[in-house]
């Protein structure tokens, strides 16, 4: 402690914007991690606290997916004897229409059994209090009665009586205010946003017909939660769900798994790479203190004792460094968990409202104890060094020792080790450990040779910089030859992050393009007609009938009618698709990946057969002719998979099915979306219009061009990859703290030679020629190596997206448009960076220059 | 060829230190001064003020006929490059450049056509005797070529004045006579202006006038190998 105070303490007040510098690289890495986990937690947790609340104090849910069940599933469970209550739900959420009021979370309920599981506690209208609705049989004999939170009420000014638009499936109508919910449990549910209103209502409102989306339950005391669960699984069949409350959560968790894990993969990213910018600000403050080490070592300091005082630097400087980006890291979540939760809920068609953010004191802890471990681990090899510091060779002036001797070959045979094991997991790569454990050993054995790289790069860029200008070209090659130490953790980071961004880039690119050839020949309808404008949303359905409604209007050739809703197969939520097949083979190509086309489409048209997307085969591990177990409310259906098909339809992969048999098997008619071709010469403006001026008026409905839904695709995969954005965001932020870290590090290392430089003529652009000449070399050969490693890293990403992520398998094809971009841009942000320390090595004093030592 | 009127520096710290303070000086072209002093008398804030690496407090300097106040940081690099060449104590050679390489700087500094450099590097080194040595790093060579490299570096455009700080003084005793020999015998043959500061009083007598300084003020002038200088003991190497 006392040498931290005499010793380090003096040295960083002398050299403070080189110690925030390396604080940088921990508050970069800490704000990330915090940031992105925190934005993520707070839309999870919003989730969770919604699902919570609004269950009051339900035991018991059950359900059927997404697909609902009839009515008289409840009459069922209601006749089973442990049960005390059990209610029907229907659960939306809708667009208010109201500015800056965003969605409204519409709880659907039976107003008489429903007050003894879920909490209603009414604000008093002051015209003789809440009559209204103490009397359930009043609520619901007004069809129009709706119950918002006092919240909602406030921020929209609505009192008792007041009328509230709404478009339902049967188009606009008024809902009248007939209760404000004072602030409790179930009104904080949705951010406040949340409206109750009889559950009959709700399923003329919501296109539901005779069905429920759920019953909510609660045993009678003494009877076992666990025993009625299994009782009414048997009574029920496989169709249905029985679960407890927080199960709803984990599917969100299940469903939302990849985004989650896309996320963590940036967050810890930015750790990892801030700790070569610590590592190389540590090795440099060695090199540079030897002297002040040689002498510490003479008056009695033992290695431990030197090793313990860089140790204890690096705990200090990661214990500032987390909390600062601990700080940071909250005000990023402030900023992203809006956009998160709007993306989550577009993406998955899950519905959820995160405004505020939670944070979770346990993750703050964890983000501190990682930055100091991070900064420690950084800092353990620079350490080392110091401890091993030749007292006599430290003291003599000018003297400068050579540490890395012999280092160099030892780390090569290391890294072509470590090549050939990486190399060997390739081999082994059906087990998945092997093929991540083989991408960290390609990663690390990059790591090991990158000094050794650097290296032969620098002297393969001498020559030119030579050419270009004599003296500071020469002069800023050999400050990178001469000190590799000082350039190979920026070169590192900058090689790590790169690569990243060629792997992510070209994963992007290979998905866009796959997605392009699927909207092409699959999605090719010229009208979409859905209830709301968002085709993820599943919450409003037509009725069937409105197909032959459709067909009549004039413009209107084949008309796909298509049903899709989310499902449990083998326990997690899969998106299911109900169609006629016939009708859609007409017009859209789904070319195989495994199976015959012909053969499929009449299996699955007859209802013998699904066919499966590539995702879901892969990411479930199932193969061409392999049979699926499908429950549904009438039992369940093993149908073979008679063919796979790329389908975008959702990331966690899709099944598709003939309409008919989805029809026969969960009695549901309804219909999410109408896919409409045109007649042969019809004008889709025209048609639109008509279907509008037909239907506008009577259902809630929108038609969307066959352009509008391409559009609103890319934009969903825009931002799906806005993540990827985040990380280039890092990346170049990571690049221009390394170089000019290691900029700030070169010039004062090699202040006497600049002064030299100007004492013997050297004008100060001549000087700045070289500081920038430095930088523009370490960005080029920071970007060779990273072009080079993001080539190996695309072929791994490619990989674990197809086995592990997506499901998807993505032809590997080398991003060089971004490859070519980053080069310029690279060597833009260096020169940038080398500004600053370019002014400070004109303007500093020549004498002390000189003198320096 | 240099002219000092009530020049003074003062350096502006926690403290005010005053390392300079009305000095007068006239050196004429061609001249061979010693500059002595014990620690801390100002004789090296002197050289370095002459030498435009640092600018003074008060009062004027001139080189040649040019005036050094009021010269813009590029004037002065160049004024610099064309009239005065540096010899440090600590030689400060570039340690990754060759001795030729070393010598070679300056010229390409000032954006010579490369054979020229060729020719008047390689003369340079002819003429302290290390041609042998062209391709050997700062390294690779003794104490007295190290310095030999650096006079040569000094000499590249053959400047009307060298400035030396201590060029003997991380020397041998032999070594440091042999460069003082070099200096005397090149100040003989190119007839350029030379300032020694020294803190060997064998240096400072073997030149033809020594300038004495004590606390930032000149206290003798007078010519060389004549009386002793007292200086302080400890000082000295």
């Amino acid at each position: 402690m006392i040498l931290l105070k005499l010793i380090s303490w003096p040295y960083v007040r002398q050299h403070l914007p080189r110690w925030l510098l390396t604080i940088a690289g921990i508050v970069l890495g800490v704000a990330v991690f915090v940031g992105i986990h925190t934005a993520n937690q707070s839309v999870v947790y919003a989730f969770h606290q919604t699902v919570d609340r609004i269950a009051g104090s339900t035991e018991l849910q059950i359900s059927a997916g997404e697909t609902g069940f009839d009515e008289n599933v409840l009459d069922r469970v209601q006749a089973v004897p442990e049960v005390r209550v059990a209610v029907p739900v229907i659960e939306a959420v809708v667009g208010t229409g109201v500015q800056g009021q965003g969605n409204l979370l519409i709880l659907g309920v039976d107003m008489t059994g429903d007050r003894s599981l879920r909490d209603y506690d009414l604000e008093s209208n002051g015209q003789g209090g809440d009559e209204g609705i103490d009397d359930p049989l009043v609520f619901l004999a007004q069809p129009d009665s709706l119950m918002v939170t006092d919240t909602y009420a406030r921020e929209n000014h609505l009192a008792i009586g007041a009328k509230v638009p709404m478009s339902t499936m049967d188009g606009r109508k008024l809902f009248t205010v007939r209760g404000v919910m004072k602030s409790g449990g179930l009104t904080s549910a949705f951010g406040g946003n949340l409206a109750v209103m009889d559950v009959y209502a709700a399923q003329k409102v919501f296109g539901r017909g005779r069905k429920f989306d759920r019953i909510d339950l609660a045993v009678k005391d003494g009877a076992s939660i666990a025993a009625v669960r299994t009782k009414l699984e048997a009574l029920l069949g496989p169709g249905f769900q029985v679960q407890e409350p927080s199960a709803r959560a984990q599917q969100f968790d299940t469903i939302a798994r990849v985004y989650t894990l896309t996320a963590n993969v940036t967050s810890v990213f930015a750790l990892f790479i801030g700790m070569f910018i610590i590592y190389n600000t540590f090795q440099i403050a060695v090199t540079q203190r030897r002297a002040e080490i040689g002498i510490l070592r003479a008056l009695g300091a033992t290695r431990g004792q030197i090793r313990t005082l860089f140790l204890g630097e690096s705990v200090v400087a990661g214990l500032f460094g987390s909390v600062l980006g601990l700080l940071a890291g909250i005000a990023i979540a402030r900023g992203m968990t809006g956009y998160i939760g709007s993306l989550l809920g577009e993406i998955y068609g899950i519905a959820q409202k995160a405004d505020e953010i939670s944070t979770n004191p346990m993750l703050m802890t964890f983000a501190v104890v990682l930055g100091v471990i991070t900064s420690v681990v950084a800092a353990l090899i620079p350490a080392q060094s110091a401890a091993r510091v030749d007292p006599v060779q430290a003291l003599q002036k000018g003297k400068y020792q050579q540490l890395s001797a012999g280092e160099n070959r030892a780390r090569r045979i290391a890294a072509l080790v470590v090549a050939i094991a990486a190399a060997s997991c390739l081999l082994l790569e059906r087990f998945r450990i092997f093929f991540y454990v083989g991408d960290a050993l390609a990663v690390l054995a990059a790591l090991l040779l990158t000094p050794t790289f650097a290296l032969w790069l620098a002297r393969a860029l001498r020559p030119l910089l030579r050419w270009m200008r004599p003296v500071e070209g020469t002069l800023a090659a050999d400050s990178l030859l001469q000190a590799p130490r000082r350039t190979s953790g920026a070169v590192a980071a900058l090689m790590l992050s790169l690569a990243l961004v060629v792997a992510l880039g070209g994963l992007t690119r290979a998905s866009y393009d796959s997605i392009f050839g699927w909207l092409k020949v699959a999605l090719n309808p010229d009208l979409f007609v859905s209830p709301s404008q968002s085709l993820t949303q599943r919450d409003f359905r037509f009725p069937e009938s409105m197909g032959a409604q459709l067909r009549a209007i004039p413009g209107v050739g084949d008309i796909q009618m298509v049903r899709d809703a989310r499902v449990l197969i083998q326990g997690q939520p899969t998106m299911f698709v109900a169609a006629d097949i016939t009708e859609l083979r007409k017009h859209a190509t789904l070319p195989p990946v495994a199976g015959d086309e012909k053969e499929m489409f009449r299996l699955t048209a007859q209802g013998k057969a699904v066919l499966a997307s590539d995702n879901f085969a892969t990411l479930r591990g199932f193969k061409l002719g392999d049979v699926v177990d499908i429950p549904s409310p009438s039992g369940v259906l093993h149908l073979p998979i008679a063919g796979i098909v790329t389908d975008y339809s959702d990331e966690q992969g899709s099944l598709l099915v003939d309409r008919s048999l989805y029809k026969r098997y969960w009695n549901d008619t309804t219909v999410n979306i109408f896919r409409i071709y045109l007649a042969r010469g019809a004008a889709e403006a025209e048609v639109k219009r008509r279907i509008l001026e037909q239907f506008g008026n009577q259902r809630r409905l929108f038609v969307l061009t066959n352009r509008d839904v391409r559009r609103y695709i890319l934009r969903l995969t825009d931002q799906w990859f806005g993540i990827t954005y985040v990380q280039i965001a890092v990346a170049v932020l990571v690049a221009i703290l390394g170089i000019v870290n290691t900029l700030t590090v070169s010039i004062t290392d090699r202040r006497r030679e600049l002064g030299v430089l100007q004492a013997v003529g050297g004008l100060r652009n001549q000087i700045r020629g070289t500081i920038w000449l430095e930088a523009l070399a370490v960005g080029t050969v920071g970007v060779i190596l990273g072009l080079a490693l993001g080539a190996l890293q695309l072929y791994y990403s490619l990989h674990i997206s197809a086995e592990d992520m997506a499901g998807l398998r993505l032809s590997y094809e080398y991003p060089y448009p971004i490859a070519l971009m980053l080069l310029p841009g690279i060597l833009a942000v260096a020169f940038l960076s080398a500004i600053a320390p370019a002014e400070t090595a004109v303007r500093g004093s020549l004498v002390e220059a000189l003198e320096y030592e | 060829m240099l002219e000092l009127a009530n020049v003074g520096k003062v350096f502006q710290g926690k403290r005010k230190v005053t390392a300079l303070e009305n000095v007068d000086l006239s050196i004429g072209r061609g001249e061979m001064v010693s500059i002595v002093g014990p620690s801390g008398s100002g004789k090296s804030t002197l050289l370095n003020l002459i030498g435009g690496l640092d600018t003074a407090t008060s009062g004027e300097i001139e080189i040649d006929g040019r005036r050094l106040s009021g010269l813009s940081d590029d004037e002065l690099t160049r004024l610099r490059r064309d009239k005065i060449g540096f010899i440090f104590q600590f030689f400060n050679l570039l340690p990754t450049l060759s001795c030729f390489e070393n010598v070679a700087i300056p010229l390409h500094l000032r954006g010579w056509p490369k054979k020229k450099i060729e020719e008047r590097a390689s003369e340079l080194l002819t003429l302290v005797g290390l041609a042998a040595r062209r391709e050997h790093l700062p390294d690779e060579l003794s104490g007295g070529e190290r310095q030999r490299c650096a006079i040569a570096r000094a000499l590249s455009v053959y400047p009307p004045v060298l400035l030396a700080d201590e060029p003997t003084g991380n020397l041998d005793t032999h070594t440091g006579a042999e460069i003082l020999a070099l200096i005397r015998d090149l100040h003989e043959r190119l007839g350029s202006t030379v300032l020694i500061v020294t803190h060997d009083i064998h240096v400072a007598e073997s030149c033809a006038r020594l300038v004495a300084l004590r606390d930032g003020r000149i206290e003798e002038d007078r010519a060389g190998r004549r009386a002793a200088i007292i200086h302080d003991p400890a000082e000295t190497h």
